[in-house]
């Protein structure tokens, strides 16, 4: 193994900071970087408003280097963040944005922009908001409605109606991502890259929680060997709720957000593989042209905080029956590829799945990526998600279909995958044993609706009744005829 | 004022974008903090038979476990009626009410703690549903009725009758700042007590009652909430009363931030209702009968439940003017936790039954329900008294729709949506016009009242205390604009202070949208009184030089940080060299004020008064597009055209018009709470219970205020803001239904209720789909 280190770094205010487990005793590898910005005296602004990655008050900019090393802000959920995945990165909270000239102080054009337009009201969400849109300013010129509004998804507030900071955005976003920060940005590229050159794995020991950040994928398997128990992190947006919610103190854990080596895309002729700890955010751009189906379910998946956290390894990991993109993932007949310290495998996403949230991952391996085959021309996939609210909300009921058609209009396959009906992602395989060989027409469909009504006994819980989620699922079935005739 | 009314921003907008603004779980104190932490029932009905706590009194770190024996003062915190213990006794009455109080050196340790606590319960079947409450006869209080005209005399007479029952849901506040105090002991008795409350006053009574000290001992203070809704105007005096008791038995600062899930259990909401109706109308729709019952869910104990309830029995009328009326109100007792002020505060419940019902009579009849709305208005000369017997005087709301009907090119929009829903199966649009009329004043007389603190310092900056609280809602904004108004000074020599119990008494709650009313009457009180001497001082520096023709105090004018003769500008002086002077020859540069509203007054017994200073009015126009297959609804455009008088801080009050309707909009479609039979909520944390996100809003939202309006006898002629726009939401509400109806071509009424969750609307599109085959 690579030489090991017992100290996490980062970028806060301008400067490194070094944070030492073994002698801080107020500080654990869990805390969140919420808690820690907090526990210091000039760091109130960043505020805990759930403590789940529901709202957003907590939102700070990450700066961190790509896989290319180029520097990128990125706006997250500091509730959801274990302070070692901040390691080797540049955090920016709502104070570094504002500079002072003498005794003057001058607003960021992103906060100037929230006062005129009367962007804050109570206050309380305004730092989280300001911090979005700085993502925002930084990311894009004259962003359309729509990228304003993807920026804003992750962040409540419940006083203003959110009209007047949709202004604010659209009108601070207009300097080519031009401010202080930019002035500094080569030097700080520099001391990020100079500093990723002498990474080295690191390993946390606490008296009551070890916590390892390999950054490789070599020293990631040697470890998973010998801590076959450790949980697996790379985002934590789901795990990081056991901490922050059940005050649960997990003892092991190893987190893979820093190995670059599983943030990669590769394309052969036949798919596209897909590198685990790659978030969410950043497959959606990818695949916005290859996979439209996985793009647009991405779309509405949590917020861009969760989506710059979340990797498509966590989210097939988990094994959730309300997993977004497992719907799709098994539509199209993904493979999950593992590897262990000796030796690699690929399985089928859908025998990969083994139960709610079971996995055939044994206790040596890894997921190392996940391969998706290209859709055939011949073939339509679509996705589709049922939730209370658009967006920042959990699948009521997801489906995926996946369907291709002889010239005569006749089925001559089909996938239908629903999520949120059984413990587990599900196939209607009576449903689509009934659409083989038929028709594709509208009294096919109706016929189909009434096998798909029943093939399933959904729970009822806070979401919605089982009732709902039938109905929901039967109507998807002709949304996408619909979409298809 | 007026020139600079609208370049005038949140006196706190660059320190909340800057991360500046102090919370009070933003607060440092000295070392030696501890944390507090509440330990509740984890049953809604159930007997105490023992319980233990000397593990967790032992482990390191603990400073302090109480239980209602520790209660140095009474055991109660009910805010109207004293049915609510601080700490539970024998017996416990909902899932989440407090038991015990931790104090511990950090979080953690408190969390410990509570696991060592041991509590055996005897547990009871409670009960969790209204219709379970009614039929139990388990009734609050005595009911509140109100009548006029010979309700079911007319119904028998009436042409058509409709009856139907409607369900509106609870909300959930979900201010971004959950319950926090901070109280730090003083010398001997004394508390400092830093709570986000909307009623300092009543904190102050409360913690001084729970700790049996007199209530001189005790300072509450409040900066700013990070939002409160009404669920902060009695709720907020529990956490207080919590960490007083902590910290005045540990010696020691203790704080008490609840944790959000913990606050969704603990807490109370918005009381949802059942109500059935009758309605009775001509062929025109005009309405002749109109009987109504309301039930609201009360919850464990009374809060301000008789209150909501009276004002929800006060707006069953909303904007119509109904001849024969009878209303009947009942709160109902439930082992839920006690539901409290919401924004609205009843009216919106009260409301949401006549504007379905309206709806329903329009569908019956065949018409667009605009054509009943319109008609059934209160009138301007005749048909316009509230079944209260007050006058609805200045009626606006002919003009408003006037105005709004064609800004919002309704009836051609109208003709739009018939022909895409003509040719659309799977997507249908609707749309809806409704209006509100909502009274303004505290139904309870003798809150009519507020105090204020005017300092000026000798450098001419000046100081505002006044009774009202910041909860996000531009209260400080606009009082600070009212003291420059007053004193002719620009804004930034004006600072409105943290809300302080021993800066201006006895104050009453802000909510009830009164705040800028009452306090800005205050200030101007305060600052008249000041005035006296300073003209007093300018008169007697501008006559030092004996003209022919001296000044006269009654033409001075404070003006553009100069004060001067308007007779004859040159006799001149700076505000700020006056002040000096002043202080000089011995004036008092410091006064109270204070304001109670004029001629308010209702019985009770009659259902009879002048409850209402005034009235506001606002009507909005909504457009939306369900998804018949999944019951997603968007929202395509909203249109609000709102009186606020003459308004202090046009975008202030816009900020509160936008924001009310959108919060509206929430409670209307996707913020449903759901509670299990054990009375256990299921939605306590937003990942389960949504309110609306930034695409929730109006694709295309247009605000706007009533021109030209100004109001009579109020403060610069401005009306109140806070609560009337959330009720325009219902314009969304009735859009969705008509939607829901077109399915079926109107011909079918659709079962309908509040919030109109996707599963609601799709369960609804269901039966009618299997209805009209």
């Amino acid at each position: 193994m690579t030489t090991v280190s017992d100290k996490i770094c980062f970028i806060l205010d301008n400067e490194w900071v070094e944070l030492d487990f073994m002698h801080t005793a107020s500080l654990r590898p869990v805390t969140t970087l919420l808690n820690f910005l907090r526990s210091l005296p000039n760091h109130k602004g960043v505020k805990e408003g759930c403590a789940e990655g529901d709202c957003g008050a907590c939102t700070v900019v990450v700066a961190e280097l790509n896989t290319n090393n180029q520097l990128e802000y990125k706006a997250i959920d500091s509730c959801l963040v274990f302070l070692p995945m901040i390691h080797g990165k540049q955090i920016i909270c709502v104070e570094n944005l504002e500079q002072h000239i003498g005794k003057e102080i001058q607003l960021h054009p992103v906060q100037q922009m929230m006062v005129e337009n009367n962007g804050s009201q109570c206050g309380y969400c305004t730092p989280g908001i300001v911090m979005s849109i700085f993502a925002l300013f930084k990311n894009h010129q004259l962003p359309e409605k729509e990228v304003i509004e993807d920026a804003l998804t992750g962040n409540l507030c419940r006083c203003t109606g959110y009209k007047p900071i949709i202004d604010a955005a659209a009108k601070a976003c207009i300097h080519n991502g031009k401010d202080h920060f930019s002035e500094k940005q080569d030097i700080i590229t520099k001391q990020l890259i100079d500093f990723k050159k002498e990474n080295k794995t690191i390993i946390l020991k606490h008296t009551e929680q070890l916590y390892m950040l390999p950054q490789n994928l070599k020293d990631a398997l040697a470890l998973r060997k010998q801590y076959p128990k450790a949980v697996i992190i790379s985002g934590a947006t789901d795990t990081a709720l056991r901490q922050t919610k059940k005050g649960e103190i997990i003892d092991q854990i190893i987190d893979l957000s820093q190995i670059d080596e599983l943030k990669r895309f590769e394309n052969t002729d036949k798919s596209m593989l897909v590198g685990s700890s790659l978030t969410l955010e950043k497959i959606k751009t990818e695949v916005q042209k290859s996979f439209p189906a996985l793009s647009n379910i991405l779309k509405i998946f949590g917020s861009l905080q969760i989506r710059n956290l979340a990797t498509i390894g966590g989210n097939i990991g988990s094994a959730s029956p309300i997993g977004d993109t497992l719907p799709f993932l098994f539509a199209c007949k993904a493979l999950v590829k593992l590897q262990n310290a000796d030796t690699h495998r690929t399985i089928p996403i859908e025998d990969f799945i083994c139960g709610y949230r079971k996995t055939m991952l044994a206790a040596d391996e890894l997921i190392v990526a996940v391969e998706i085959p290209f859709i055939p021309k011949d073939a339509i996939l679509k996705s589709y998600k049922v939730s209370k609210r658009k967006d920042l909300d959990i699948s009521t009921v997801s489906a995926c279909f996946s369907l291709k058609l002889n010239n005569d209009h006749i089925v001559n396959d089909i996938i239908i995958v629903y999520g949120g009906m059984a413990a587990q992602i599900v196939r209607a395989k009576q449903t689509e044993a009934f659409l083989y060989r038929k028709n594709w027409e509208r009294n096919t469909i109706e016929a189909a609706m009434k096998i798909l009504y029943n093939e399933f006994t959904p729970i009822s819980d806070a979401r919605s009744d089982a009732e709902f989620r039938k109905l929901a699922c039967r109507n998807l079935l002709m949304k996408f005829w619909n979409e298809t005739d | 004022m007026n020139t600079e009314k609208n370049i005038v921003y949140h006196d706190s907008a660059i320190k909340h974008v800057s991360g500046r603004s102090i919370y009070i779980n933003d607060m440092d104190t000295s070392s030696g903090m501890l944390y507090g932490k509440v330990v509740y029932s984890p049953h809604a009905y159930a007997h105490i038979l023992s319980f233990n706590l000397e593990k967790a009194r032992q482990l390191k770190g603990v400073h302090a476990i109480l239980s209602y024996r520790d209660i140095p003062g009474i055991n109660q915190m009910g805010p109207v009626f004293h049915d609510e213990p601080c700490l539970a006794e024998d017996t416990v009455n909902f899932i989440g009410q407090a038991i015990f109080l931790i104090a511990a050196e950090t979080k953690e340790i408190a969390a410990k703690a509570e696991k060592l606590i041991e509590i055996d319960y005897d547990v009871h079947t409670p009960v969790t549903t209204l219709e379970e409450a009614i039929a139990r006869n388990q009734l609050l209080s005595t009911p509140r009725i109100i009548h006029r005209g010979n309700a079911d005399a007319a119904m028998l007479q009436a042409k058509h009758v409709l009856k139907g029952s409607l369900k509106t849901g609870a909300q959930e506040h979900w201010y971004l700042e959950t319950q926090t105090s901070l109280c730090i002991p003083d010398e001997m008795n004394e508390l400092m007590v830093y709570s986000s409350t909307q009623n300092p006053n009543e904190t102050q009574a409360i913690v001084a009652e729970v700790l049996g000290i007199p209530r001189n001992e005790v300072i509450v203070e409040i900066r700013r909430m990070g939002g409160a809704f009404g669920g902060k105007e009695t709720q907020g005096n529990h956490t207080a009363a919590w960490a007083a008791l902590l910290a005045k038995h540990c010696k020691r600062p203790v704080k008490i931030h609840l944790f959000r899930d913990d606050d969704q259990i603990m807490t109370g909401k918005r009381h949802r209702f059942i109500s059935d109706y009758e309605i009775g109308f001509d062929e025109d729709g005009l309405i002749t009968a109109y009987k109504v019952s309301l039930n609201a869910d009360a919850g464990a104990t009374a809060d301000l439940s008789m209150a909501i309830l009276e004002r929800a029995v006060l707006h069953a009328d909303n904007s119509y003017f109904i001849p024969n009326i009878s209303v009947i109100g009942k709160a109902w007792i439930t082992n839920l936790p006690s539901n409290t002020a919401f924004r609205g505060f009843g009216g919106p419940q009260g409301i949401a039954v006549i504007e379905n019902a309206i709806d329903k009579i329009a569908r019956f009849l065949s018409k667009d329900a605009v054509e009943i709305r319109h008609r059934n208005f209160y009138g301007i000369t005749d048909r316009n008294t509230t079944h209260y017997e007050e006058e609805v005087e200045n009626n606006r709301l002919f003009t408003i729709y006037d105005q709004i009907i064609v800004s919002s090119d309704y009836f051609e929009r109208r003709n739009k949506i018939n022909e895409f829903n003509s040719c659309n199966e799977f997507y249908k649009k609707g749309m809806a016009i409704t209006p509100v009329k909502f009274g303004i004043s505290f139904t309870t007389a003798f809150l009519n009242q507020a105090g204020a603190l005017v300092n000026i310092y000798q450098d001419g900056t000046v100081l505002v205390n006044h009774g009202g609280t910041e909860m996000g809602q531009g209260l400080h904004t606009k009082m600070q604009q009212i003291a420059a108004s007053e004193l002719g000074i620009s804004p930034e020599y004006i600072k409105v202070n943290a809300t302080n119990t021993s800066k201006v008494p006895n104050a009453s709650a802000t909510a009830a949208s009164s705040g800028s009313d009452l306090n800005g009457m205050a200030v101007k009180n305060a600052i008249d009184t000041i005035k006296l001497g300073l003209l007093e001082i300018a008169v007697l520096e501008f006559n030092n030089k004996n003209y022919p023709n001296p000044s006269l105090t009654k033409d001075i004018v404070f003006h553009d940080n100069f004060v001067f003769d308007k007779h004859h500008p040159d006799r001149i002086i700076a505000f700020k060299e006056l002040i000096l002077k002043a202080y000089f020859q011995q004036k008092s540069l410091s006064s109270t004020g204070y304001y109670k509203t004029p001629n308010i007054f209702f019985d009770r017994e009659s259902g009879k008064g002048h409850p209402f200073h005034y009235y506001a009015f606002g009507m909005a126009v909504s457009e939306v597009k369900l998804d018949i297959l999944t019951g997603h609804h968007e929202i395509l455009r909203a249109d609000i055209l709102h009186d606020t008088g003459k308004s202090i801080n046009e975008a202030i009050d816009i900020g509160q018009i936008e924001g009310g309707f959108v919060q509206g909009i929430g409670w209307c479609t996707t913020e449903e709470i759901k509670w299990d039979t054990n009375g256990k909520l299921l939605n306590h944390s937003p990942d389960t219970y949504k309110i609306p996100a930034v695409r929730d809003i109006p694709a295309d939202f247009r605000t706007a205020l009533l021109k030209d309006a100004p109001n009579y006898n109020t403060i610069g002629q401005s009306k109140a803001v806070g609560e009337p726009p959330l009720m325009l939401s219902f314009s969304v509400w009735m859009a969705i239904k008509d939607a829901i109806s077109a399915v079926a071509n109107h011909k079918i009424e659709p079962e309908f209720s509040l919030p109109a969750t996707n599963e609601v609307i799709l369960k609804s599109i269901e039966k009618i789909k299997l209805l009209g085959c």
